[in-house]
């Protein structure tokens, strides 16, 4: 289903849930699988130096270097990497985003699989202009689906099952209803698909009346049917819910309720001056709360193939 | 040793050379050598009978020695005011003497001279407007270092920087395959919010042809998918070449002559290809400099200008301000105490500090626009410049150097630098990484996009209400 996968790490322990899945994944769906790791940011003006992004230090990035960096990924994945030979280990110098999807564009991968923002790393200088924006612009820029996985995915064993697909019926969620639909009949599990009303977007007191709350939970019914339920053919196992709140407190919720391994939304924000949006976008949201890896699909270019197809 | 392995008077002109010093990590190898490097005094000598001119001669002579430039140097100023860094100090002592001595010069001389050509003087060429002869110690510290060079006497960054533009014809690794691949990449990223985008390549009859610096296009592209997309917005019609788009020149910091007229002429035959009515270059300040002011004389044009209009990005940035091509939404101008920071490049070297004043006029509401003390044509270098940024070797010396610049922009109070020039924008980041004096820092680019009205045309179509995320 996923023919490339590329896996970015930093190669710390909050990685490790993100490499299980990758791993598993790689495995699971004979995926050829690429280790990235991007180490330094270039720095100091036109020197060779870089500054490497767990330490903080300079450091010259010169092929001994470089190779030091490679040995000590080897090492870190040692196990994983016995049991699933052909992976191949890239390093890059440069803003780790821009690497992320220079590499994945190189390497046209149908699978970005990211780790999630963790509370472990090291506040510095290069913190809020890169490592805080580094899965935003992954996951808004990438042509392909991006998983991101930054809690410990104990459901994921024996692959996806259980699927909440969010929506807020844009374009680019057509794409992450497309990826739903494919990975849900693929690995024969269950679909739940979800919409929030949004409350806090509505100003004026009048629309937050009881009648034209539940006039837009109808509406949203109606178009989760319409719109996506009908597109499911023969496929039965499926569920579909709307509720009302601020969408990514009901997504962590609702995924939580049916005990989801995998969530699929779109990632389209406009909108992405961090100064401008301090709580970030819907998906960074879920991506921070939710138990499970969270997928985040915006285009149709790099949808996998059913199997039965 | 006459020449070493590493260090030696011959020019890098492969990939595997490059690569080999490139694996001399910090150059240190590369230093050692350079104890033991031979001067080639007769060469020394013959280079400086045919190349240093009447201008130069002239200005050795009349040199009185006043000590008047001392005080415009900020590297004077920021070192305590040692008599070894008056500008006319540095130069007699180490130009003036290879001359005097006819180019009997030893090895440990040649190293000082270095040392001075490379971190005592930036080519600022701030001297120049203090001088009551006009003496332009910065033009001829740039020559000093090309004799330096020659010898071998250069730093190694430099040394490589020179290398990747006779290799690459870029200061970085970016070929022709990068740079189109990086084009393609941009304008399919930006698809989906700016419909229509293109990042044409080749495009003949252009009426712009834009160039910018290979560090955009190696860490940072989106800083050519907002030059797009503001001539996007700005409906122009423009294009960049696959050969000929890098217009810094780190073969000029290096004083590398020869490869600075490689450089420039590929730049020059890319105008000759494409015929582009004129010529806009990115935001960088010495990239200027070496394509626009000094790369005509390299590259032996007889006019002195290059085979188009060439103008800085600040001029087209001010001009489509002037005429409407790009509107600012009033609301969205900067409102929080601001500072510009003057590249010595375009703006003492091109004339441009209105220009740039023109632009902030749109860009900050009035009253937040905080100048530094001094400014425009009296601006101080951010401390980072002629190459001295990316010289490890002289990194304490640099980092001193910051500290004129820090000071002054702590004295405006500003929180944000308005820094256009490449260079300058890594020196204030450099010096907030050093010092933390809580500063941001932007070029222009992000600023415009952030306020610039979008046309109802150009923006995408399908919004409708999926905009929960």
């Amino acid at each position: 289903m996923f023919n490339k996968i590329l896996f970015a790490t930093t190669g710390s322990p909050e990685c490790d849930s993100a490499a299980r899945v990758a791993f598993d994944m790689a495995r699971q769906y004979g995926s050829k699988l690429t280790l990235f790791h991007v180490l330094g940011i270039p720095g100091k003006g036109d020197s060779n130096l870089v500054i490497d992004t767990r330490t903080g230090e300079e450091v010259d990035a010169d092929a001994e270097y470089l190779e030091g960096v490679a040995e000590e990924l080897r090492t870190t994945y040692a196990n994983q990497l016995e049991a699933l030979p052909g992976v191949e280990i890239e390093v890059a110098v440069g803003v780790p985003s821009r690497e992320v999807l220079r590499i994945a564009r190189a390497k046209d991968v149908d699978m970005i699989v990211l780790c999630g923002p963790s509370e472990g790393q090291q506040s510095g200088f290069y913190k809020r202009g890169v490592v805080g924006d580094n899965l935003r612009k992954v996951a808004k820029a990438a042509r392909c689906p991006v998983l991101t996985v930054s809690r410990p995915s104990a459901s994921f064993w024996g692959g996806f099952s259980n699927i909440v697909f969010a929506t807020d019926f844009s374009k680019a969620s057509e794409s992450a209803f497309q990826f739903a639909k494919t990975v849900v009949k693929a690995v024969d599990g269950e679909l739940h698909m979800f919409h929030c009303v949004d409350l806090s977007r509505f100003q004026s007191p009048i629309a937050l009346t009881q009648d034209g709350i539940e006039a837009k939970l109808a509406e949203s019914r109606r178009r989760l049917h319409h719109e996506y339920a009908t597109q499911l053919g023969d496929f039965k196992r499926y569920t579909s819910e709307v509720w009302e709140g601020t969408p990514y407190v009901e997504i962590v919720k609702f995924a939580r309720e049916r005990q989801a391994d995998l969530i699929v939304m779109a990632h389209h924000a406009r909108d992405v001056d961090p100064d401008e949006r301090p709580f970030g976008s819907t998906l960074e949201q879920v991506i921070v709360r939710a138990s499970c890896p969270v997928v985040s699909v915006n285009r149709p270019d790099k949808l996998p193939q059913a199997a039965e197809a | 040793m006459p020449e070493g392995i590493y260090c030696n008077k011959r020019p890098i002109t492969t990939e595997e050379e490059l690569k080999a010093l490139l694996s001399d990590t910090r150059g240190t190898k590369y230093y050692e050598e350079m104890l033991s490097l031979e001067v080639d005094r007769e060469k020394l000598w013959a280079t400086i009978q045919k190349t240093c001119k009447s201008r130069t001669k002239t200005w050795l002579d009349v040199c009185a020695r006043c000590g008047l430039c001392a005080d415009s140097c900020f590297l004077y100023l920021v070192n305590d005011c040692k008599p070894e860094q008056v500008p006319s100090y540095k130069i007699q002592s180490t130009l003036g003497e290879i001359v005097r001595r006819k180019g009997d010069v030893d090895n440990a001389f040649m190293r000082h001279a270095m040392e001075v050509a490379w971190s005592q003087c930036t080519c600022c060429n701030r001297c120049a407007m203090y001088c009551p002869h006009g003496i332009d110690m910065g033009v001829m510290m740039g020559y000093t270092r090309g004799l330096l060079y020659s010898q071998g006497f250069v730093p190694w960054e430099l040394k490589i920087g020179a290398g990747m533009h006779r290799v690459y014809r870029a200061q970085m690794d970016v070929t022709t395959e990068d740079w189109v691949e990086t084009c393609e990449w941009m304008a399919e990223e930006q698809q989906d919010d700016w419909p229509g985008l293109e990042i044409p390549v080749d495009k003949e009859d252009a009426d712009i042809m834009y160039t910018c610096n290979a560090r955009e296009p190696k860490h940072y592209p989106e800083d050519l998918a907002e030059a797009a997309i503001l001539f996007h917005i700005a409906g122009e019609n423009w294009t960049v070449p696959s050969e000929g788009w890098e217009q810094t020149s780190l073969s000029m910091f290096a004083g590398d002559w020869e490869a600075c007229k490689l450089q420039v002429e590929n730049v020059y035959a890319a105008i000759d290809r494409l015929k582009p009515k004129r010529v806009i270059g990115t935001e960088c300040g010495h990239a200027h400099r070496a394509t626009v002011i000094e790369g005509p004389f390299w590259a032996g044009r007889p006019d002195g200008q290059p085979p188009a209009p060439y103008i800085h990005y600040v001029q087209w940035v001010a001009e489509a301000l002037r005429e409407g091509k790009l509107k600012i939404d009033p609301a969205k101008r900067i409102k929080q105490p601001v500072t510009y920071q003057d590249s010595c490049n375009y703006i003492r070297n091109w004339g441009l500090a209105e220009t740039a004043r023109e632009i902030l006029s749109y860009l900050v509401e009035p009253g937040y626009l905080i100048e530094m003390t001094p400014n425009k044509e009296h601006n101080y270098c951010c401390g980072g410049g002629g190459g001295f940024n990316g010289i490890g070797k002289f990194r304490p010396q640099r980092n001193k150097a910051l500290l004129t610049k820090r000071d002054q922009i702590l004295a405006t109070g500003a929180k944000l630098v308005i820094a256009p020039c490449h260079n300058c924008w890594d020196a204030i980041r450099d010096l907030e990484e050093e010092y933390h004096i809580h500063i941001d820092w932007s070029f222009l680019k992000p600023l415009l996009l952030k306020m610039v009205i979008v046309p109802e045309h150009l923006k995408p179509k399908d919004e409708e209400e999926g905009d929960e995320e």
